[in-house]
């Protein structure tokens, strides 16, 4: 892949389109449980709106999340027309990423695609062999998209195993997990669990990491019960800033686990979680890594070098994680757009990289707007 | 104010001896219900509260003397006495170099959450009065080098304004409250505004309000059974610091600090990285999310510079950011008797950089004035 910005996005969100999953899962075998578009009434609108409905669950406020792609900065769409193309047909997306001068994105879910627990095994399955092979269509039409696969996770584990190993045989160059599966559904084990272990195995040994997203699912879990006088975008602004919540308590997970050691060649990324968090939360396992003399309990790496031999963590906004960076490891510091997000730094990417990187040598900035994402994704 | 050291600790916690409610509460208005400490046939003690069995310590105490290599000590004798006993408490200051100490509780609660849970709120009032009585007695009476706070009942109100006058009268300096009240019994959320009258006492006391992190277990992952057990107590250390993210998410926005520009708040054993970053994030996500036409008219940074306070123990590279909450807005510690604590040795390491009038504002100057020392 030709490096003509020098600008890689390793957390953006591509939309599949309106047929991605009619078009590839047996109508015959689901029907309506197939996520697809329906139109329903809101009372927010005078007009009848467009949802994505799947296995007769509407979801969400909007047909699609893309507030930063809309002429409207800030507004979500209703109805499929008002999405601009650019944001789930991958020729169009092209341009959007010529316009923000960004070479390559990282692909996370957007609308339905992150999990499908619909208490049926089978239909997830499908689900997720849909998504994984829509999004691998963006990857075949350019290199400039890379795809994270999505997991089966109520399968048996040889099923998920497989499944992942399919699609990154199609170009997946990454799994997106949840921090925690067992608190999603009932039965799932922890991330900690043996369960998990042949998964782990597999990954390592392809070379894809794993991806957590914001609070990967624990959002309401670790969280103050929300407070009902706050307003739609008050309340939006809370919860999106408690996010990195879940990455301060999941590296130390990882650490004190030992996953780290177990699994030595395994990469985990921590998408929109920012860096800020990071040198303080290794401070406190190295800390307590020291109090507890857990080098003689298995943890024989000091928890700050597990974390620069296998951890990855995006930014977009923020200097204090820069001014921290060589105690993160400037190696281990992606930069992210989020597109096309209400956070996102989309048209603008180089406004606010320029914002961030103020005083950071040439090398340095290298690194961490697309060398170090060059080399975790593999781009040749 | 008499300085011989130059430092003041704003995090420690004092260890209730057996005796602290068995003496002051009646054991024939409360009988069991009283707290006090059970030995099970095994040897090993438990403090029993209102009938329900806790550890002896809640958490693992540093130079407790553990029988059999245990992670936390099981019985009373195994505690070092500096952990209880005030005089003793003094010697260690005097040996670490501590002026003066800012004392939380441990059986109630690190975040003085403990009693909230009781149903009965005449239990509740009585056993956090005889700890409110108590630190005064054996504590703050032996020498004014102990900053006593006190604990209150979480609900209703008036008992909470009442009790925080009294224990003010009888010379506690800060209050300690659970930041997520509604998770210990059925009350409203936080943010309500039936929660003003303590937000304006303690404005009105000048007495700095404490939200200690560990308040809400539900917000702090648990270790999974992978994990040895001592990975999984440096575990436990490091998830109760960065929860009170989400309690600091909230707080910023709750509009509290606007509706009480006078309030003081302390977030204690938060570390201060995560702060400075959560700070910055504020600021963007909520011009971002467009707050601003939502009468949210001072930066969520400003708000935290004008009235909060980080309470740290050895955050050497977070204090690289230490401008972002500013150096008029950080707090040490030593965390004693905890295990997690940090001595003299690490505050020298760790300050050996940063510039003499600053390093006197973190160590002293912010806290002596926040508590009218």
């Amino acid at each position: 892949m030709e490096i003509k910005f020098g600008l890689i996005s390793s957390d953006s969100h591509g939309q599949l389109g309106k047929d991605a999953y009619t078009s590839r899962m047996s109508a015959q075998k689901w029907g309506d449980r197939i996520p697809h578009i329906v139109e329903v009434h809101d009372e927010r609108f005078s007009f009848p709106v467009e949802r994505w409905a799947v296995s007769g669950e509407i979801q969400g406020g909007n047909v699609c999340n893309c507030p930063t792609a809309m002429k409207e900065r800030g507004y979500y769409p209703q109805r499929w027309e008002e999405v601009p193309s650019e944001v789930y047909d991958p020729v169009q997306r092209l341009k959007a990423l010529d316009r923000d001068r960004v070479d390559a994105e990282v692909l996370f879910p957007n609308g339905p695609g992150a999990t499908f627990f619909y208490d049926d095994v089978a239909f997830e399955l499908d689900c997720v062999r849909a998504y994984n092979d829509a999004l691998a269509e963006f990857h075949r039409m350019s290199d400039r998209f890379i795809p994270l696969a999505a997991v089966p996770y109520m399968s048996p584990i040889d099923t998920i195993v497989k499944e992942i190993e399919r699609a990154v045989q199609a170009g997946h160059k990454g799994i997106n997990m949840l921090a925690d599966p067992s608190t999603a559904v009932k039965g799932l084990k922890n991330l900690g669990d043996n369960f998990w272990h042949p998964l782990w195995r597999t990954c390592q040994e392809l070379g894809v990491g794993v991806h957590l997203h914001a609070s990967a699912g624990l959002a309401g879990k670790l969280s103050l019960p929300q407070w009902q006088g706050y307003t739609r975008r008050q309340a939006h602004c809370v919860s999106t800033l408690r996010n990195f919540c879940t990455a301060t308590q999941i590296v130390p997970y990882l650490i004190f686990s030992g996953i780290l050691e177990r699994f030595p060649r395994l990469n985990w990324v921590f998408a929109e979680t920012g860096l800020g968090w990071v040198s303080s939360v290794l401070e406190a396992c190295d800390h307590e890594w020291e109090k507890h003399h857990l080098w003689t309990e298995g943890i024989v790496t000091r928890p700050s070098e597990l974390f620069r031999r296998q951890i990855y963590v995006d930014f977009w906004f923020e200097t204090v994680g820069i001014e921290l960076r060589e105690y993160i490891g400037v190696d281990r510091i992606l930069w992210e757009s989020d597109f096309p997000h209400i956070t996102s730094t989309y048209p603008h990417s180089w406004d606010a990289v320029e914002h961030s990187l103020r005083g950071v040598s040439a090398g340095d900035r290298e690194k961490v707007l697309f060398r170090n994402a060059a080399r975790l994704y593999r781009l040749e | 104010m008499e300085l011989k050291y130059g430092f003041i600790s704003t995090d420690d916690h004092v260890q209730e001896h057996p005796e602290v409610w068995t003496s002051r509460m009646s054991k024939q208005k409360w009988g069991d219900r009283v707290p006090h400490v059970e030995t099970q046939d095994n040897g090993a003690q438990l403090w029993v509260i209102g009938n329900v069995p806790q550890d002896l310590t809640v958490t693992a105490v540093a130079n407790a003397k553990t029988a059999n290599g245990a992670l936390a000590p099981t019985r009373w004798d195994e505690l070092p006495l500096a952990a209880y006993n005030a005089s003793e408490r003094l010697k260690v200051m005097d040996a670490d170099g501590v002026d003066y100490s800012v004392l939380y509780p441990i059986v109630a609660g690190l975040a003085g959450e403990r009693f909230g849970k009781i149903a009965d709120a005449d239990l509740e009032l009585a056993c956090v009065q005889a700890y409110n009585d108590w630190l005064i007695e054996e504590w703050a009476s032996v020498s004014s080098r102990f900053v006593a706070q006190c604990i209150v009942p979480i609900w209703p109100m008036e008992r909470t304004v009442a009790e925080i006058r009294r224990a003010v009268a009888l010379g506690h300096k800060g209050v300690v409250y659970p930041a997520s009240p509604m998770e210990l019994k059925d009350v409203p959320h936080i943010n309500e505004p039936v929660y003003d009258p303590l937000w304006a006492v303690c404005a009105e006391l000048e007495v700095p309000l404490c939200f200690h992190s560990g308040a809400s277990p539900k917000i702090q992952m648990r270790a999974g059974e992978a994990f040895a057990p001592a990975a999984a107590l440096a575990f436990g250390a490091v998830v109760r610091s960065v929860s009170s993210i989400a309690v600091l998410a909230n707080f910023l926005f709750s509009r509290v600090l606007y509706r009480f520009p006078k309030l003081k708040v302390v977030f204690a054993e938060s570390s201060l990285g995560w702060g400075a970053y959560e700070m910055e994030y504020a600021d963007y996500q909520s011009a971002a999310d467009g707050l601003q036409s939502e009468e949210y008219s001072i930066k969520p940074s400003e708000l935290f510079q004008r009235q909060c306070f980080f309470t740290c123990w050895y955050d050497q590279k977070s204090l690289r950011v230490r401008k972002y909450p500013g150096s008029g807005n950080i707090l040490w510690s030593t965390n004693f008797p905890l295990e997690t604590l940090a001595g003299h040795a690490t505050r020298n390491s760790v300050f050996a950089e940063v510039p003499e009038e600053e390093k006197r504002q973190i160590q002293w100057k912010n806290a002596a004035k926040l508590y009218g020392l």
